[in-house]
């Protein structure tokens, strides 16, 4: 299993290359928000990305909406989740 | 392994088979027969085409069965590049004596149908960056003739399906298109004796019914590479009607 530093720079890595962000990896803070003011600028499309991307490559599957409220929130959050779902 | 995989739903039907046959005319792609109840054509499909197509038992109007269907096709294919949501299903009624189950039934299959397709395979398109979604719409969602309620509302639903769904996924390189077939000569058409089939061909400014080939080859069309920066577009194939 990856320790949490380098489980949070593969998903930074994973957002810049599936979202096309305009900003590095290195760039982005792990409790950056990800949506709304002073976030990185993410809509609704790009959530659908990442909620694909997370199932690809880690298997967390999220469909409740509300969940992916919560999990999309930040890094912080997303490699909780995948971690919670590894270990399981 | 084929380089393109096509699904193609309602495809023992005539429509479904000429659209299976116009992808089948390309040799590098592979085409998944949606069917359902009847299968007789597309087995007919498969013996002419070994190796190159087979059946796939859906009921589009059951997510699950979408979920099944899509699991079965990455399971072979690991890869799914179109879709053509062709099912569809008309039963005419004026709507003040219209039974419930038969504006119900309608919707189902004709919007219901197109609605759990497409969230069955974006997540694939998705991940791929890559992707075909054509809708069988009809003229019927242009010029909503009396007895037609049901089928009017749906397919004009599958229309506005189609414009706002290629609006949200056209930058991860997937199109949405519909085609609106007029009078299209299959068995659909087969219950008008020889003096309706006359009456309405004189109404088609080409004063003939469309051929199934012809809808194929728009479908195909907007499936090629060349139709790569046509999305949201509704594509009507009436002979000039409208």
């Amino acid at each position: 299993m990856d320790d949490p530093t380098s489980l949070k720079e593969r998903i930074k890595n994973l957002m810049v290359e599936n979202l096309m962000l305009q900003v590095t990896a290195a760039e982005i803070a792990d409790d950056q928000p990800l949506f709304g003011p002073g976030s990185l600028g993410l809509d609704s499309v790009d959530a659908l990305q990442l909620v694909v991307a997370l199932d690809k490559h880690f298997g967390l599957k999220i469909r409740d909406p509300e969940a992916a409220r919560e999990i999309l929130k930040n890094v912080n959050a997303m490699a909780v989740a995948v971690q919670q779902k590894l270990a399981a | 392994m084929s380089a393109r995989t096509v699904l193609v739903t309602g495809a023992n039907g005539g429509l479904g088979q000429a659209i299976a046959r116009a992808f089948l005319a390309e040799q590098d792609t592979f085409v998944w027969l949606g069917v359902h109840v009847r299968q007789d054509a597309a087995a007919a499909l498969i013996r002419d085409f070994p190796g190159r197509c087979e059946c796939l038992v859906l009921d589009v109007t059951q997510a699950s069965s979408w979920c099944q269907a899509v699991e079965q096709i990455l399971a072979r294919d690991h890869r799914l590049d179109v879709l053509v949501n062709n099912a569809g299903h008309h039963s005419d009624h004026l709507l003040a004596t219209m039974p419930l189950s038969a504006w119900e039934e309608v919707l189902a299959t004709n919007l219901h149908g197109a609605f759990h397709g497409c969230q069955a395979v974006l997540p694939t398109m998705i991940s791929q960056r890559n992707g075909r979604i054509i809708n069988l719409a009809s003229l019927s969602a242009l010029l909503a003739p009396p007895g037609q309620a049901n089928y009017a509302a749906a397919k004009a639903g599958l229309v506005a399906l189609t414009q706002s769904l290629a609006k949200e996924v056209a930058r991860l390189n997937i199109t949405v298109n519909a085609v609106c077939p007029g009078f299209v000569d299959t068995g659909a058409l087969a219950a008008m004796n020889a003096e309706e089939r006359k009456a309405a061909q004189a109404m088609i400014p080409m004063r003939r019914f469309g051929r199934p080939e012809e809808v194929a080859a728009a479908v195909r069309f907007l499936a090629c590479p060349e139709a790569s920066y046509i999305t949201g577009s509704i594509i009507k194939i009436d002979g000039g009607i409208l």
